[in-house]
């Protein structure tokens, strides 16, 4: 469990001593052996693995301890943005997931259903007609969730800020987490931006 | 390519057709035609019918302040031509004929025209806003209307 | 069983953008249709009536996002014979290569989305990797990927770099068999085939009297195109063929984006033969002092006043990936544009949408709205 966030106190350094694993007791690694024999955990046996050592440790250190972090690391490395293109910023968005970029490899799945999702990226013009149904998007997905505003247009306005139709900015409709300049921005930059909400989540321990 | 008007007025007089004010040398089409918005649904069907225009580009509005334009873009299949069909229309209370009946196209063209320029077309099957919502009161393409600065906006969300 | 009425969109995988398209069902069957807009209008025309000529540029590339160079080409030759401004040969054949690259990664990019749709994932990302080649052209000569803000009143802002059509030509042996590839993955599929043979049909009277244009209209036996039929910038001077197919339906519509693609190189390819052998200069001499030099910072009071220079209008017509677009441009002698009013095809093509919707099933929607190339961005303007 190394990977759990540091905000948290670290689990204790495991004793010197035979490892406990699922399948029972693990041979000793001692220098005088020429061969080790390792039992890997296979698929069907993570999740009770996973179960028990959970269960060990909250019984050691208590709920609030260990669910958040954990749950924090979780979030944070498997963040679903919600699938919808609203303008120029959706064409990057797509090439993002193309296979120049891939960015699948940071964890991140777009998803069709708000219901599903923990992540909404604003990628385009926000007009005062889809306002509405923004806030609703946003209003259906399940906490903890974040928004990204992609691109100049989200974020104030862009070339269309003083026109009669656009939101100057998504900030007005829903809270922001981050901010990602450019008109549009390149796939590296939004790429970058959802390193840097990963980065936040794990600051704020959410 | 080249703007032929003599053309035009020549089959337009064969074919019989009234309330053609003038029609002038355009570059890029054979001729823009200025006709009375009184007999537009006349026209409309000797255009597409003895003069082979049976495209209709686009629909669109000028606010020229004193009074309104609105213009036809149409396209011959059979000559490879542009046409451009143009009315003056009144200021205060700018309406025409439609041209669903002529050409179906019109009909999302002739809304966008009645929403954001403010001209009315008489007997369209379906005038509503299509890219405004539903209720906007203003006509954005009208020169009167100017665009303002954002930060004179107040946002408020309500949450229900 | 009882009808009722359904709502895709505007978050909806089947939209590829923000538009709801509301349908009345009665179990599979679609009774009627009617799609709802404006959710992306973000009121160009008006505020290009605030925006010196060259700054509406700027807009036009946002307007139709997958074909931003189409549409500054059409915005151009409007503001250039409103003005009464010609631009030099190399810009005019650079304008042209533009257009039919950004013809070529639109395609690319309709393809990668549409049969992604049915269920083929690896078009996508094949799809993707290669429009990105050519995005890497446009970046080579413009610095952007999308928005290129390249063209100007009176030409071209830059010359293409060294190197350019060496690069070019790479990307275009890639490509070639590349589309064969693209080709056998869609053809030689069985479940792309039952998805998509016989659906959405539209016949080529109804396309005419509908106001449907492009590969839409041309799927169905027409050979309008106005590259040949009214030939702008320097079609006339390149070999080309019009892609055509009979059956007006979904594989015609994929059939005639593929062919397109390929005479889009071969247009390409004449081009470049062509800029390689006459240096010269990209945007004309002598341009108004008003219009600023090309990389002038233009908006200052006073600098650019304009005066005793003639009015005008301009109406220019391309034939953008998605259809026949129609530009006019009114210039009353100020800095502005009077009026400009833009005709988008697929406002058009979605305007006929009840005619190849209703009396088909709803899992129909994906590929017959997919095969339209829905951009919304220049629907809604």
């Amino acid at each position: 469990m190394s990977a759990v966030a540091p905000a948290a106190p670290l689990p204790a350094a495991p004793k010197p001593g035979p490892v406990v694993g699922p399948g029972g007791e693990l041979p000793v690694v001692t220098n005088d052996v020429t061969f080790v024999e390792i039992e890997t955990l296979r698929s069907r046996e993570f999740l009770p693995a996973a179960k028990e050592a959970l269960s060990a440790m909250l019984k050691e250190q208590g709920e609030s301890k260990l669910i958040r972090p954990v749950f924090n690391w979780a979030g944070r490395n498997s963040l679903f943005p919600l699938h919808w293109g609203l303008a120029c910023c959706a064409i990057e968005f797509a090439a993002a997931f193309g296979a120049r970029w891939d960015a699948e490899r940071f964890g991140v799945v777009p998803r069709s259903s708000p219901r599903q999702c923990d992540l909404l990226i604003v990628n385009g013009t926000v007009t005062w007609k889809v306002a509405h149904k923004l806030i609703a998007l946003y209003e259906q997905m399940p906490e903890p969730k974040w928004v990204i505003a992609m691109g100049n247009c989200a974020t104030g306005g862009g070339p269309f800020r003083t026109a009669y139709s656009v939101v100057p900015g998504v900030d007005k409709l829903v809270p922001v987490d981050v901010y990602i300049a450019g008109c549009p921005p390149r796939p590296e930059a939004l790429l970058d931006g959802i390193l840097r909400l990963e980065a936040l989540i794990r600051e704020r321990g959410e | 390519m080249e703007s032929n008007p003599e053309d035009i007025r020549a089959q337009l007089t064969a074919a019989g057709a009234v309330g053609v004010l003038a029609v002038e040398p355009f570059d890029g089409a054979a001729a823009r035609v200025k006709f009375a918005p009184e007999s537009a649904a006349a026209l409309f069907q000797v255009f597409r019918d003895a003069l082979g225009f049976t495209h209709l580009s686009t629909v669109g509005g000028i606010d020229w302040v004193t009074r309104y334009e609105v213009f036809y873009l149409l396209w011959s299949d059979a000559t490879k031509r542009y046409v451009i069909l143009s009315a003056d229309l009144d200021a205060k209370t700018p309406h025409i004929e439609t041209a669903s009946p002529t050409w179906p196209s019109a009909n999302w063209h002739e809304r966008e025209a009645w929403e954001l320029v403010g001209i009315h077309f008489d007997h369209h099957p379906d005038l509503r806003h299509l890219l405004m919502p539903d209720g906007y009161q203003f006509h954005p393409l009208q020169r009167a209307f100017k665009l303002h600065e954002p930060e004179e906006l107040e946002v408020k969300v309500r949450h229900v | 069983m009882s009808e009722m009425w359904i709502n895709m969109g505007p978050q909806h995988p089947m939209t590829h953008g923000l538009w709801n398209l509301r349908v009345r069902i009665d179990g599979e069957m679609i009774l009627d249709v009617d799609p709802e807009m404006g959710y992306l209008h973000r009121g160009i025309e008006k505020i290009s009536e605030d925006r010196h000529y060259n700054e509406v540029i700027t807009l036009m590339d946002r307007t139709c996002y997958v074909a931003g160079m189409a549409w500054e080409h059409l915005y151009i030759q409007a503001a250039e014979k409103a003005l009464g401004i010609t631009a030099p040969e190399r810009a005019e054949w650079i304008r042209m290569m533009s257009e039919e690259f950004q013809r070529l990664a639109s395609h690319i990019m309709w393809y990668a989305a549409f049969v992604q749709d049915l269920g083929l994932m690896s078009p996508f990302l094949y799809g993707m990797r290669d429009r990105d080649l050519i995005l890497d052209l446009f970046q080579a000569y413009t610095g952007g990927r999308l928005t290129y803000e390249y063209m100007r009143v009176g030409g071209v802002r830059n010359d293409l770099p060294e190197g350019f059509p060496k690069q070019a030509r790479e990307v275009l042996d890639w490509l070639e068999p590349r589309l064969v590839e693209y080709d056998r993955l869609c053809m030689g599929s069985d479940i792309f085939r039952s998805r998509c043979d016989g659906l959405g049909v539209l016949k080529e009277s109804d396309c005419v009297r509908l106001g449907v244009t492009g590969p839409m209209l041309r799927s169905a036996g027409s050979k309008r195109d106005i590259r040949k039929d009214r030939p702008y910038s320097r079609y006339s001077q390149v070999e080309f063929d019009v892609a055509t197919a009979d059956a007006g339906d979904v594989t015609g519509r994929y059939l005639v984006r593929m062919e397109e693609m390929r005479q889009s190189i071969r247009i390409i390819r004449q081009t470049l033969d062509w800029l390689d052998h006459h240096p010269g200069p990209v945007i004309a001499d002598h341009l108004p002092r008003w219009l600023g030099a090309p990389y002038a910072p233009v908006g200052r009071e006073g600098y650019l006043l304009k005066r005793n220079y003639p009015k005008g209008v301009g109406l220019s017509a391309i034939e953008e990936p998605h259809g026949e677009a129609c530009a006019y441009v009114v210039n009353e002698g100020g800095e502005h544009p009077y009026r400009v009013k833009f005709r988008s095809p697929v406002f058009a093509n979605l305007s006929a949408c009840s005619h190849y919707l209703v009396g088909y099933r709803v899992a129909d929607i994906p590929p017959i709205m997919g095969s339209v190339d829905v951009c919304v961005g220049e629907v809604d303007r």
